[in-house]
């Protein structure tokens, strides 16, 4: 009690419109304590690195409904090579992270490459975000 | 004894001319660069500045380029970008941006900046500016210097930078824009004491009104050009001067993340001038591919840059609308692009009034449209030839706010 709000940085990535996820994600951040910055839809991969870099958020968590992040993924180590001080933040990614159906494991797999370390492929909210808890922790403790 | 003129007397200083309008007379006169200002203003239009009450006269300018600044902000979509859009709308030009987290990798500009500006972080942020800032500042030549960013920065930046001016943080908790408090700083700056441009202070000698820079005076008409001239929204106004070129438009042509009241922002290009930064404009044009084709299209070979005369000057000012359609559009380099094909109506203010007829220009947007864009959409050209929407701009808080 008393710490400060540990912050996240949200959005949906890419020219995405869908915008339920992303509302519901930012209630239930809130709810779980954390200061959330909403970058809502349509949001540029460069974005939600300028706002972490404003906001010295801890967490990026990033939205995809549409597919789109097959594309935008490969470009994310690329990007955040060019910012100082971005080292420490976590990358988490989440909604339909494919176009069409694929194999989640592989999905898994394919993001993490791309740099994320929490990958929540047509997850639970929910679930993802106690997933979210676990790495924080698991992180503090090492 | 001194018969007082009714109304207002406008006085324009720009860069290469002096404008001075009354309720019965627009002069315009080239400026004499060994004279000081007052004293050139006084020696070529004193009868009619003479008759007018100090509260009466009103002055605007953009003498020597305008006011200029430096930004040192640390990222490209919030803070650089909100602070450039302030700048801009408050009539000062801007040298450079600085991406903070690369300012050891920028070289210092050749001249001295009038203002700096930095800026950066929300309010809940903290320890991101150090020592490469302080640094790169003192070595840097500048008049005044402002922070607009993370309150809790502002103790480090103040114990280290002399005369700091310390401004609410320009972005909000929610990352969004807060432009008024260095709006009003910026569009104040004429009366601080700015190295260089003591000749304009002495202007304070006849109007006991503010001095204010002239492109913030034409971006503040803007809504209410309906009043003097037939233009369809969305505009673009184009002001082709000797030194810059000033852009204002219509906020419905751009898409970003910049939500404000402003109906209208303003974009500057700083070296794109038909006088004192013709060098530079024949530069720009080199480096267009597609000016050469322009140039055979208005039937000149490009040794028209060597003339010196009404017609070098009349086709500089065609090549510059050019370049200034090319730089915002979505092949040009600037910090906004607009979306060209919506344009309904341009305003032309300024010496290019003077100089070009709306067939001479229209040939112009026609090349640009069918070339650049492969369309025949057709903005209508509008030109304010008497200097309206100047006017309409410069004649106080109580008629245009
Ligand atoms: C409503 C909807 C629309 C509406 C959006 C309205 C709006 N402004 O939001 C409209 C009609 C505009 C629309 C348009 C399109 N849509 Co649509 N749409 C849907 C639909 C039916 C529901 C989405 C929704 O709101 N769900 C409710 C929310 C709460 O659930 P959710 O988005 O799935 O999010 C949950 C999880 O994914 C998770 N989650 C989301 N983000 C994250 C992030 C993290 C970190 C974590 C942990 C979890 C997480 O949390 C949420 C709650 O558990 C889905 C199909 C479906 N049933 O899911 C298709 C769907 C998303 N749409 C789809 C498509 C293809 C489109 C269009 C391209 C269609 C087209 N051809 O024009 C366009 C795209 C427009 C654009 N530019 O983005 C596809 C995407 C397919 C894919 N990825 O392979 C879907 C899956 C339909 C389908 N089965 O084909 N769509």
């Amino acid at each position: 009690m008393g710490a400060k709000p540990m912050k996240v940085v949200t959005g949906v990535v890419g020219n995405d419109i869908h915008v339920v996820a992303n509302r519901l994600i930012d209630l239930s951040l809130q709810a779980r304590g954390y200061e959330v910055f909403n970058l809502g839809v349509n949001t540029h991969l460069a974005e939600f690195f300028d706002a972490a870099v404003e906001t010295g958020a801890e967490v990026l968590m990033i939205s995809s409904l549409n597919g789109e992040a097959e594309g935008w993924g490969r470009e994310v180590k690329l990007l955040k090579a060019k910012y100082k001080g971005l080292d420490e933040l976590i990358m988490m990614i989440g909604g339909n992270l494919v176009v069409g159906s694929g194999n989640t494991e592989d999905i898994i797999a394919r993001y993490k490459k791309y740099g994320f370390d929490l990958v929540c492929h047509q997850t639970d909210l929910n679930t993802g975000l106690d997933l979210l808890e676990e790495f924080i922790q698991k992180r503090s403790a090492s | 004894m001194v018969i007082e003129a009714k109304g207002h007397c406008l006085i324009d200083v720009g860069s290469t001319y002096i404008k001075v309008s009354t309720a019965n007379s627009i002069e315009q006169h080239f400026r004499d660069f060994n004279a000081d200002i007052l004293d050139d203003l006084l020696s070529k239009c004193g009868a009619t500045v003479s008759q007018f009450e100090k509260h009466n006269v009103y002055i605007c300018s953009s003498a020597n380029g305008g006011l200029s600044t430096l930004i040192i902000g640390v990222s490209n979509t919030f803070s650089l970008k909100y602070a450039t859009n302030i700048a801009f709308n408050s009539g000062i030009n801007i040298i450079d941006t600085i991406l903070y987290q690369n300012i050891d990798e920028y070289s210092l500009p050749s001249e001295r900046i009038d203002v700096v500006i930095i800026v950066g972080g929300i309010n809940s942020h903290s320890a991101l500016f150090s020592d490469s800032l302080f640094n790169y500042l003192a070595d840097l030549e500048y008049s005044n210097i402002v922070f607009a960013g993370s309150e809790q920065d502002a103790p480090l930046l103040k114990n280290h930078i002399d005369d700091l001016v310390v401004l609410p943080n320009i972005v909000d908790d929610r990352l969004h824009i807060v432009e008024q408090h260095l709006k009003d700083y910026l569009v104040n700056l004429y009366q601080q004491d700015i190295e260089g441009k003591e000749d304009i202070k002495n202007l304070y000698q006849i109007t006991s009104n503010q001095i204010y820079s002239t492109p913030y005076i034409v971006n503040r008409a803007l809504p209410f050009i309906g009043s003097k001239f037939a233009v369809a929204n969305p505009f673009i106004l184009l002001d082709i001067g000797g030194a810059t070129t000033d852009i204002h438009y219509s906020k419905d042509l751009v898409e970003d993340n910049m939500v404000t009241e402003n109906e209208y922002d303003r974009l500057v290009f700083k070296r794109l001038g038909v006088y004192r930064s013709r060098q530079s404009l024949i530069l720009a044009a080199h480096a267009n591919e597609f000016v050469y084709e322009l140039l055979s299209y208005l039937k000149v070979t490009e040794n028209i840059f060597n003339e010196h005369s009404d017609k070098a000057t009349r086709i500089l000012m065609q090549l510059a609308i050019f370049l200034v359609l090319y730089k915002i559009s979505r092949y040009g380099e600037s910090y906004v692009k607009l979306k060209l094909l919506a344009i309904n109506s341009i305003v032309f203010t300024g010496g290019i009034t003077k100089m070009l007829s709306s067939d001479e220009i229209e040939a112009i947007t026609l090349f640009f449209y069918r070339k650049i864009l492969n369309s025949d959409h057709r903005p209508v050209t509008i030109l304010d030839t008497d200097y309206d929407i100047w006017t309409l701009g410069a004649r106080g808080d109580d008629s245009c706010q």
